[in-house]
């Protein structure tokens, strides 16, 4: 696929995916809206009745409009899962003050001169409700409910994170990718609804009153009308359900080369990486788009796919040291070295496991290791020179450098210290070039496609094998900035799919083309 | 017939709004509760339809406790007519008349039938106004419509709560004046409010004077004004007085001490006509008039001569 070079041809390519978040989004919104009309009116009319509840109540409900809503969704997580019952739930808790006031304050609002003819007149409670109060207040609650619409149709872009769906899909894919295009294409559309249903319930508002009496029957109708989008996108199935990333979503490297390369097309939910492997081992998804080294890969029994067709791009990891340091040092590069070829990527997923799972101490993780793979050696505290050990924040990076440090520390006189925590692959590398560090563990992806930054071209002769790409980088780090690529550690921490280990086996799946093969028979 | 007997009625941190408030409305009567505003005449009527409970005593519709009753029932066997009408304001003309006998579930065609005749009595053309809502029409108009509602399921009883109250001068008398000629009240039990004193003269049968939650005195026009119970009955009335006397004595009542001879030249005015408007006609023309077979002549001294000995008379030996 090509990358689309306007706006509209990006639109155009993807009008089926579109439509389809829109209509998704429109329903999700409406749901909500209408459960809590269901809710709202009745509990508006009761504390009506009831003056003593009316303070609460709305007390509370207008708390539950101060929660924000990225925070309410993750409340909904753990009690509902993920998918549209939690995304429901919470645009239904925001859309409930609205409602619940506008009733309230609309009732209250009945001329007492009207209501005090009505009860004289011998109209009873429910008859006073249903032909007095409820039409006059009518225009006040319809502007209850245009409110809540508008706020849902805006916090609806967030059921994204948790795989319900809408026009967040596109939002925080383009957020992720960077691609303005997309991000517009989620983001026009979301401004667009909430100025049409706002247009839309505001015409309803103005109608006369002989009409107002009329849309008390009218609105539940549209309401549902509107809600049944929802329903639309999900009757069509794959048999398995796959969660990838908003990121992994638009990448050709990624959800789109699944399609070109190996011809897979999944029911695809877009998650947040925050909860995605939750989901898969709860059950609520089939296959999602991980990270091949990640804990949480063996924390929730996890399997990675083959990737028999090399559409991922190779991240594997070697330190990188300054050639400088080197050639001060010649005892250091094999002292590092020993490390390659000993950490697969289940062993890393063990010990990433280990210290984000099991919250163990990074450094005992390390010296287990090296002890288990016979390589430690107590400290030799040795005098010659001082290495400074840089990493990332996140991931195996921080592991490494402790075991880089044990290993200098064991196998030569030099001593080492470790500056982990350095942000992201920007701050960690100048802090290389600039004399501030040593060495780090990077990766081969990592260093083609973010530093070096290849030409398309390059990438695409080579991205497929592994070994041209650390040739490539190898040599470009040496000549740009006179920086080592020593060996590969030996695992590879790039995209991955993955799936519940029991389920993989029972369907026999064990390459991504056994995936394929079995979503399309 | 209604009695209120013993009724009083106070609202939190207030002294009694209603005080041991007791009295009859004979069938076929008005009766008019008069006083300032805030002397507890809107809170006496509202306990009749229920729309109060009062906290001691009780009221009677013929031999039925109200409280036993449900209050629906009851409402809508009592016609209720407010000083602001409280119309329907999402309710046509037509609609809003329509209310009391739709929950009386009479047959559609019996409604609108209904519903139309009262348009007509009332002088709003249902041909123009059926279908118009409450807020297109005049001040004395939507007053008309809520009399017709509150007559629609033509009760008994009317209760009226200052109904010509929000009304100009010029409309209240008009209106008032339609009132007074509109056959379907000739047979009802009304218990109007008012504060406006000539109001209530012209309309009362019976007068009760209140204040303070208490009633001053009940009774005729002719016993208020010549026979009041205490000063606040006198003082109540001292303003119109004059004008008073004149419309509530008719020449009957004063026809013993007409001094006229019976040279009968000009109009014969009937005995029933009353003093103001004998007055009205003899600034313009000669009149005479007629009682038990004696003729006499009037004019404007004979008539306040007359007067002056009747009030004599009546305030020494009381009421005949
Ligand atoms: N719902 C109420 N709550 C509290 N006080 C009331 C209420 N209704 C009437 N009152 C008080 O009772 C007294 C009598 O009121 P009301 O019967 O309305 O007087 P009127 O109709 O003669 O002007 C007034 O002092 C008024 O303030
Ligand atoms: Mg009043």
């Amino acid at each position: 696929m090509d990358t689309p070079e306007t706006f509209l041809d990006f639109v155009r390519q993807q009008s089926g995916k579109l439509l389809e978040q829109t209509l998704t989004h429109t329903g999700l919104t409406f749901i909500s809206v209408l459960i809590a009309v269901c809710i709202g009116v009745p509990a508006g009319i009761l504390i009506s009745r009831r003056q003593k509840l009316a303070g609460p109540v709305l007390g509370i409900t207008g708390i539950l409009q101060t929660i924000p809503s990225i925070a309410l969704l993750g409340f909904m997580i753990p009690l509902l899962g993920i998918g549209p019952k939690p995304a429901i739930v919470a645009l239904f808790l925001y859309a409930l003050l609205p409602v619940v006031r506008n009733t309230y304050t609309g009732i209250q609002g009945v001329d007492p001169n009207v209501m005090e003819a009505a009860t004289g007149m011998g109209l009873s409670p429910r008859q006073l409700l249903l032909k007095v109060q409820l039409p006059l207040a009518m225009p006040v609650i319809l502007a209850g409910i245009r409110t809540a619409t508008v706020i849902n149709v805006g916090v609806a872009t967030l059921a994204a994170y948790i795989a319900a769906g809408g026009l967040g899909e596109f939002i925080f894919g383009g957020i992720a990718l960077n691609n303005t295009h997309m991000m517009l294409a989620g983001a026009i559309p979301a401004a667009l609804l909430a100025i049409l249903f706002d247009w839309g319930l505001s015409r309803l508002q103005r109608l006369n009153m002989r009409k107002a009496r009329k849309t008390t029957l009218v609105l539940p109708a549209i309401l549902l009308l509107l809600s049944s989008f929802y329903l639309l996108p999900e009757t069509y199935n794959s048999r398995l359900k796959a969660g990838f990333t908003p990121e992994f979503m638009g990448r050709k490297d990624g959800a789109i080369g699944l399609g070109t390369v190996y011809g897979l097309h999944l029911r695809t939910l877009v998650i947040s990486d925050m909860i995605m492997y939750k989901a898969a081992y709860e059950k609520k998804l089939d296959v999602i788009s991980g990270s091949s080294t990640d804990g949480r890969v063996k924390a929730f029994d996890l399997v990675v796919l083959e990737d028999d067709k090399h559409i991922f791009p190779p991240y594997y990891a070697a330190p990188v040291v300054r050639q400088a340091v080197l050639d001060k040092y010649p005892e250091l590069a094999p002292a590092l070295d020993q490390l390659s070829g000993t950490i697969n990527d289940s062993i890393m997923t063990e010990l990433n496991y280990r210290v984000d799972y099991l919250k163990q101490n990074p450094q005992q993780v390390a010296k287990d290791f090296l002890v288990s793979a016979g390589l430690w050696k107590p400290a030799r505290n040795g005098t010659k020179g001082v290495i400074r050990i840089g990493a990332k924040i996140f991931g195996d990076g921080y592991i490494l450098a402790n075991m880089y440090k044990m290993l200098i520390e064991g196998y030569t006189d030099l001593t080492a210290t470790t500056k982990t925590g350095l942000g992201g692959t920007k701050i960690v590398f100048d802090a290389l070039v600039n004399d501030q560090i040593d060495m780090y563990p990077e990766y081969t992806g990592t260093g083609l496609l973010v530093i070096l930054q290849a030409p398309q071209q390059t990438v695409d002769s080579i991205i497929g094998d592994s070994q041209k790409v650390y040739d490539y980088v190898k040599e470009g780090f040496a000549r740009q900035y006179q920086v080592q690529w020593l060996k590969p550690i030996g695992f590879n921490n790039t995209y991955a799919l993955m799936m519940r280990r029991e389920q993989a086996s029972r369907l026999h799946i064990s390459s991504i083309s056994d995936l394929a093969t079995y979503v399309h028979h | 017939m209604i009695k209120v007997s013993h009724v009083s009625k106070s609202f939190r941190h207030g002294k009694n709004a209603v005080n041991d408030l007791s009295f009859e409305v004979q069938p076929g009567e008005t009766l008019v509760l008069l006083g300032t505003s805030g002397c507890g005449k809107t809170t006496t009527l509202r306990m009749i339809n229920r729309l109060l409970i009062p906290d001691q005593g009780d009221i009677f519709i013929g031999t039925k406790n109200i409280r036993t009753e449900s209050p629906e029932n009851l409402r809508r066997n009592i016609g209720y007519v407010l000083q602001n009408t409280g119309l329907f304001p999402h309710y046509t003309v037509l609609e809003n008349i329509s209310i009391v006998p739709q929950l009386l579930q009479w047959d559609k065609s019996r409604i609108r039938n209904r519903a139309l005749t009262l348009m007509e009595k009332l002088r709003l053309p249902p041909a123009t106004y059926a279908h118009v809502y409450p807020q297109q029409l005049s001040g004395g108009q939507q007053q008309r419509v809520g009399l017709a509602r509150a007559l629609a399921a033509d009760p008994p009883i009317l209760l009226m709560d200052e109904p010509f109250g929000a009304l100009d001068p010029l409309t209240r008398i008009s209106v008032r004046n339609e009132f007074k000629l509109l056959d379907e009240l000739n047979s009802k039990t009304i218990i109007l409010v008012t504060h406006d004193v000539e109001e209530a003269f012209e309309l009362g049968s019976r007068i009760c004077i209140m204040n303070e939650g208490r009633i001053q005195q009940m009774g005729a026009a002719t016993e208020l004004l010549f026979n009041p119970a205490n000063d606040f009955v006198r003082h109540f009335l001292d303003k119109q007085r004059l004008e008073l006397e004149l419309k509530s004595l008719r020449l009957r009542d004063i026809w013993p001490y007409l001094d006229g001879s019976n040279s009968g030249n000009g109009t014969l005015l009937s005995a029933d006509t009353n003093c103001w408007d004998t007055l009205e006609y003899l600034i313009q023309d000669k009149a005479g008039s007629t009682f038990r077979n004696e003729e006499k002549q009037l004019d404007g001294n004979i008539l306040m001569n007359a007067i002056n000995a009747y009030k004599k008379t009546v305030s020494q030996h009381g009421h005949t």
